[in-house]
C-alpha cells in the first residue's frame, strides 16, 4: 500500500518520451485489418499507436471531426451531413479495401428452401408486412426471427441505404438488437427462423448461411468476391481510413503501410476484397 | 485539525453525490420539455422522430426485477432458515462466506454465460410456446436470480440470527418442535429483516446493465397487452439499463433532448433504486447502535 | 404429525441451501474448465494479438490495476473522513442515522448510472477525454459506501473502555481518533478496501464510458485522453464481437482471471471479517 502514492506520482509525471501518439477510431469492420496492422507497427517500427471502435463508423467520423483522432476508421462514405457538421474538417478518403454485407440466415432457413429474397421481400420483413418464412418461399411455416443491427453500425447503413436508398429513409422498426458481428452469428446460429444482417466474410456457410439477392429479372446475385468486385452484388461498402486533409507524420506511415502490399494482404486475410481484387 | 480535515472530505464526498443528482435533474429537463408526461407513460420510443416515450422500458425492468425476485426468494429463504437455523456455527460460516465469496462474481461473466448457456436453455425448455430467440426478459430474469441469490440468502441469514436466543429457547421450552420454531417465532420475529433482503435484492437487479444487456434482447417498444403472462415474458425487451449500456448513449450526446432522453431514464432508474433501497434500509435498521 | 414438519423443514432448507451453493460452485467450475486451457504465464505476460485471437492480457490487466489504485487512493481520505464524522464529530443520533441512509442508499445506486455521471463531468465538462483518472474517480465513488460503512462497523467495535481510558488521561476527541479508534479500528478499513476493489475490479458499466478502450493503450501519459485498457471490459466487446472461433478459449481464460482476481481480493479480506463476526457475536 505504500508505494501506491508513489507509483501514482511517477505516471502522472511520466514525460513523454514517446513519438506523436497517433490515435485511431471507428468501425469494427475497418479495425481488423487496422488493429492488426498496429500490432505490426508498434512492434517494427515502434510506433505509438491507440485503436478504439467507440461508436462505429459514426463514432469514427465525429471523433476526427472534433479533432480527437488523426485517423477515422469507417465503412461508409462521409456523408454531405456530415461534411457540414464540421465545415472545417476536410475529409479524406482513403479508399483501403471493399467489404459486402449479406442477409444471413440460420440453418433451418437454408434448408427449407430460401436461398435468396428480392429487395421488395426483404423490405417487406423489415416492415413486419412478412412474418413467416413460408410467404417467401420455404417449405413449411417458421416465424421470421429478426435481429436488427444497431442502426449507425456500417453494416445496417449500408443494409438501409441500399433497401431505402437513404438510411435516413428507413422507417424506425423495433426488432431485438444485435451489436457486434460475433453477437449477430452467435445469435443467428442458434435461434430457428433467424435473419440479420452481417458483414460477409462472416458467413461461413456451416453456422449461418447468406442469401442470394434476386432481382426483378429472377437471376440470383451471391455475395461472392466475384460479384463483389464487378459490383453486381449491391450491398457492398468500401473500407475507410478518414483524414482531416492530406495525412502526415504517423497517419501517414499508417495510411501507406495499410495501401503496401503488407497492409492489403491484411485486408484479405481478415475475409475483405483488396484494392487489387476490385480492379483498381 | 482532524475534525476540519474529516469534515472537508466528508463535504467533498456528499457534493460528489448531490452534483450527481443535481447533474441528472438538469440534464434531463429539456425531454420533461418536449414530452411532459408522456415521457413515462409513452409506448414508443423513436429517437430520430424524436419520440420518446419510456413504459415498455419501465415494464421490462420492472418484470424484468420481479421475475428475479420471485425464483429467488424461495431459494434464498430457505438456503438462508438451514444456515441460520439447523448448520453448528463452524459449518454456518463456511457456508455463508462460500456463498458470499461467490457473490463478487462479476456480471460481465453472468453475462458470458448467459449468452452462451443460459438463453439457449430457455429457448429449448419453453419451446412450447414458441419463443422467438432465446433472448427474452425471461432469460434476463433468470440469470439475474442466480446474480441476487447469494444477497437474499447472506441478509436473511443474518436477519434469522438476529432474533434473540432466548425467545427460542423459550419457544423450546414450551414443548414447540424445531420447525415450529423456526416457523412461528424466528421467521414472524425476523419479517423486517426478511423484507430488507427482499428490496436490497430487488434493488441490485432494478440496477444490472452488463448481464441483462446481453441476453434481454434489445428490442425497442414491446409493450405486451398481458403484462402478466409467460408469453409476454418470453419475448425481446428493453430495460432502463439495457438501453443506456448501448450505442444511443454514444451518439446521444450531441443533441440536448436525446440527451435528456437518456439522462432522464439514468434517473427514473435512480429514483427506482433509491426507493428500493431507502425502504429495504429503513424497514431493517430497527435498532441501531 | 409434528415431527414429520421438523423433518420436511429441515430436509427442504437443506435442499435449498444446496442448490444455492452448487449453483454458485458450478458457475465457477464452467468458467474454469473453459477458461483453464488459456491461462498460462505467457496469457498473463503477453499482449492482445490479432484482436483478442492470440497473445495475451497483460495490458489488460495493468490498466484494471491501474484503476483500482486511483479509486482506493481517492476513496481513502473521502471515506475514512466520513466514518469519523458519523462516529466521533456528529452527536445527534438523527444526524448519524441520516447519513448511514445517505450511505446505503449511495451503495444502492446503479453502476451506469456513476458511469454516466463520470462522463458528462470528467469526460465532457473536465475536457478529459477517455482518461484512466475519470474511470478512478468514479470506482472511488462506487466504492465510498462500502469502505465507509465497514470502518463505522469496526469504529462502533472498539471498546468503549479504552476510549473512556483515553478521555481519562486527558485526550482530547482528535487525539482520541489517532491514538486509539484509528489504530484499533485500521482492520475495517482494509476489510472495507478489499470488498469494494473486488466489485470495482469486475465492473464495466462505470468504465465504459469514461476509461476504457479495447486496444492499443498501454501505460497513460497525463490525464487528458488517456485511456487504459481493462480487463472485464476486454471480455464484454469479445462476447459480442471477436473475430476467430479460437478466441473462445481466450475469452473464458480472460474470465477466469477476472474471477481469480475478484476471489483473491475478497478471500484476503475474510480473516479481519470473521474475526469482526466473532467478536460481535461473543
Amino acid at each position: 500500500m505504500k508505494f501506491l502514492p508513489a507509483f501514482l506520482a511517477l505516471l502522472l509525471v511520466t514525460p513523454t518520451l514517446f513519438a506523436e501518439t497517433l490515435k485511431i477510431n471507428g468501425s469494427t469492420t475497418v479495425n481488423l485489418p487496422a488493429a492488426e496492422a498496429t500490432e505490426i507497427l508498434r512492434a517494427e517500427q515502434k510506433m505509438d499507436i491507440q485503436v478504439d471502435t467507440q461508436g462505429g463508423s459514426s463514432g469514427g467520423i465525429s471523433m476526427l471531426g472534433d479533432g480527437l483522432v488523426q485517423i477515422g476508421m469507417s465503412s461508409k462514405p462521409v456523408s454531405d451531413d456530415d461534411r457540414a457538421k464540421f465545415p472545417k474538417v476536410k475529409f479524406d478518403e482513403i479508399h483501403i479495401g471493399q467489404d459486402a454485407v449479406a442477409i444471413i440466415v440460420s440453418k433451418d432457413v437454408w434448408d427449407s428452401g430460401v436461398h435468396a429474397l428480392t429487395k421488395q421481400q426483404i423490405q417487406d420483413i423489415y416492415e413486419s408486412k412478412i412474418t413467416n418464412w413460408k410467404d417467401v418461399g420455404a417449405n413449411k411455416s417458421i416465424r421470421i426471427a429478426f435481429f436488427n443491427k444497431e442502426p449507425g453500425r456500417g453494416t445496417w447503413e449500408v443494409f438501409a441505404h441500399w433497401v431505402y436508398g437513404d438510411p435516413k429513409k428507413a422507417p424506425q422498426v423495433s426488432f431485438p438488437e444485435v451489436g457486434g458481428n460475433e453477437e449477430t452469428r452467435t445469435k443467428v446460429s442458434s435461434t430457428r427462423g433467424a435473419l440479420s444482417q452481417l458483414s460477409s466474410s462472416w458467413a461461413d456457410g456451416k453456422k449461418v448461411f447468406a442469401l442470394g439477392v434476386k432481382g426483378d429479372d429472377g437471376k440470383v446475385i451471391d455475395p461472392t468476391n466475384e460479384n463483389i468486385a464487378n459490383k453486381t452484388y449491391p450491398l457492398s461498402r468500401p473500407l475507410f481510413l478518414l483524414t482531416n486533409g492530406e495525412p502526415v507524420g504517423a497517419a501517414k506511415s499508417f495510411v501507406d503501410f495499410m495501401l503496401s502490399e503488407r497492409g492489403q494482404e491484411l485486408v484479405k486475410k481478415h475475409g475483405y476484397m483488396r484494392l487489387k481484387d476490385l480492379g483498381k | 485539525m482532524t475534525r476540519a480535515l474529516s469534515w472537508f472530505f466528508s463535504l467533498v464526498a456528499l457534493g460528489a453525490v448531490a452534483l450527481l443528482v443535481g447533474v441528472f435533474v438538469w440534464q434531463s429537463l429539456p425531454v420533461w420539455h418536449h414530452e411532459g408526461w408522456g415521457y413515462v407513460t409513452g409506448t414508443k420510443w423513436f429517437f430520430r422522430q424524436k419520440e420518446f416515450g419510456t413504459l415498455p422500458m419501465i415494464y421490462s425492468t420492472v418484470i424484468v426485477g420481479l421475475i428475479a425476485l420471485v425464483l429467488a426468494a424461495p431459494l434464498g429463504f430457505g438456503a438462508a432458515i438451514f444456515t441460520a437455523e439447523y448448520l453448528p456455527r463452524r459449518a454456518r460460516l463456511a457456508v455463508k462466506v462460500l456463498i458470499e465469496l461467490l457473490a463478487g462474481v462479476p456480471s460481465v461473466v453472468y453475462g458470458l454465460l448467459g449468452i452462451l448457456l443460459l438463453r439457449d436453455w430457455i429457448y429449448n425448455l419453453f419451446e412450447k410456446f414458441e419463443p422467438l430467440s432465446g433472448d427474452t426478459l425471461l432469460t434476463a430474469g433468470v440469470l439475474l436470480a442466480v446474480m441476487i441469490l447469494p444477497t437474499i440468502v447472506t441478509l436473511s441469514d443474518d436477519a434469522l440470527r438476529g432474533v434473540s436466543s432466548a425467545q427460542r429457547r423459550a419457544a423450546r421450552g414450551l414443548g414447540l418442535t424445531h420447525a415450529e420454531t423456526v416457523l412461528s417465532i424466528a421467521i414472524p420475529q425476523a419479517k423486517r429483516g426478511l423484507g430488507a433482503a427482499l428490496l436490497l435484492a430487488l434493488g441490485r437487479a432494478l440496477g444490472e446493465t452488463i448481464a441483462v444487456f446481453l441476453v434481454v434482447g434489445r428490442q425497442d417498444n414491446n409493450m405486451p397487452e398481458h403484462i402478466f403472462s409467460l408469453r409476454a415474458w418470453l419475448e425481446a425487451g428493453q430495460t432502463i439499463t439495457s438501453k443506456l449500456g448501448g450505442s444511443e448513449t454514444n451518439i446521444a450526446y450531441g443533441d440536448p433532448v436525446h440527451w435528456g432522453a437518456m439522462i432522464g431514464l439514468a434517473l427514473l432508474l435512480l429514483i427506482m433504486t433509491g426507493t428500493v433501497t431507502l425502504l429495504g434500509t429503513g424497514f431493517g435498521k430497527r435498532s441501531d447502535a | 404429525m409434528r415431527k414429520s414438519l421438523d423433518f420436511l423443514l429441515a430436509t427442504i432448507t437443506a435442499f435449498c441451501a444446496l442448490v444455492a451453493v452448487a449453483l454458485l460452485v458450478g458457475l465457477v467450475a464452467v468458467i474454469a474448465q473453459r477458461g483453464g486451457p488459456a491461462v498460462n504465464w505467457g496469457f498473463l505476460t503477453e499482449q492482445i494479438r490479432l484482436v483478442g485471437a492470440a497473445g495475451g492480457i497483460f495490458w489488460n490487466l495493468v490498466g484494471t490495476l491501474i484503476l483500482l489504485a486511483s479509486a482506493l487512493v481517492v476513496c481513502l481520505p473521502l471515506s475514512v473522513g466520513l466514518a469519523l464524522v458519523e462516529r466521533v464529530w456528529l452527536q445527534r443520533e438523527g444526524s448519524r442515522r441520516l447519513l448511514r441512509t445517505l450511505l446505503y442508499t449511495l451503495n444502492g445506486v446503479p453502476s451506469i448510472v456513476f458511469g454516466l455521471f463520470g462522463f458528462v463531468v470528467f469526460v465532457q465538462w473536465c475536457g478529459w477525454g477517455k482518461s484512466w483518472l475519470s474511470g478512478g474517480l468514479v470506482l472511488a465513488l462506487m466504492m465510498i459506501p462500502t469502505v465507509t460503512v465497514s470502518l463505522i462497523e469496526r469504529l462502533k467495535a472498539v471498546p468503549a473502555k479504552y476510549v473512556e481510558a483515553a478521555a481519562g488521561l486527558g485526550l482530547n476527541r482528535a487525539q482520541i481518533v489517532w491514538a486509539v479508534l484509528l489504530p484499533q479500528a485500521w482492520g475495517g478499513v482494509v476489510t472495507g478496501s478489499l470488498l469494494g476493489l473486488a466489485r470495482a475490479a469486475g465492473e464495466v458499466a462505470p468504465i465504459m464510458f469514461t476509461a476504457t478502450i479495447f486496444a492499443g493503450a498501454t501505460l497513460p501519459k497525463g490525464i487528458k485522453e488517456s485511456p487504459v485498457l481493462s480487463l472485464p471490459y476486454h471480455i464484454f466487446i469479445l462476447a459480442q464481437d471477436s473475430f476467430d472461433p479460437s478466441v473462445g478459449s481466450k475469452l473464458w481464460g480472460a474470465a477466469l482471471v477476472l474471477l481469480a482476481l475478484v476471489l483473491f481480493l475478497s478471500v484476503i479480506a475474510l480473516p479481519s471479517r470473521l474475526k469482526l463476526h466473532e467478536e460481535a457475536n461473543v
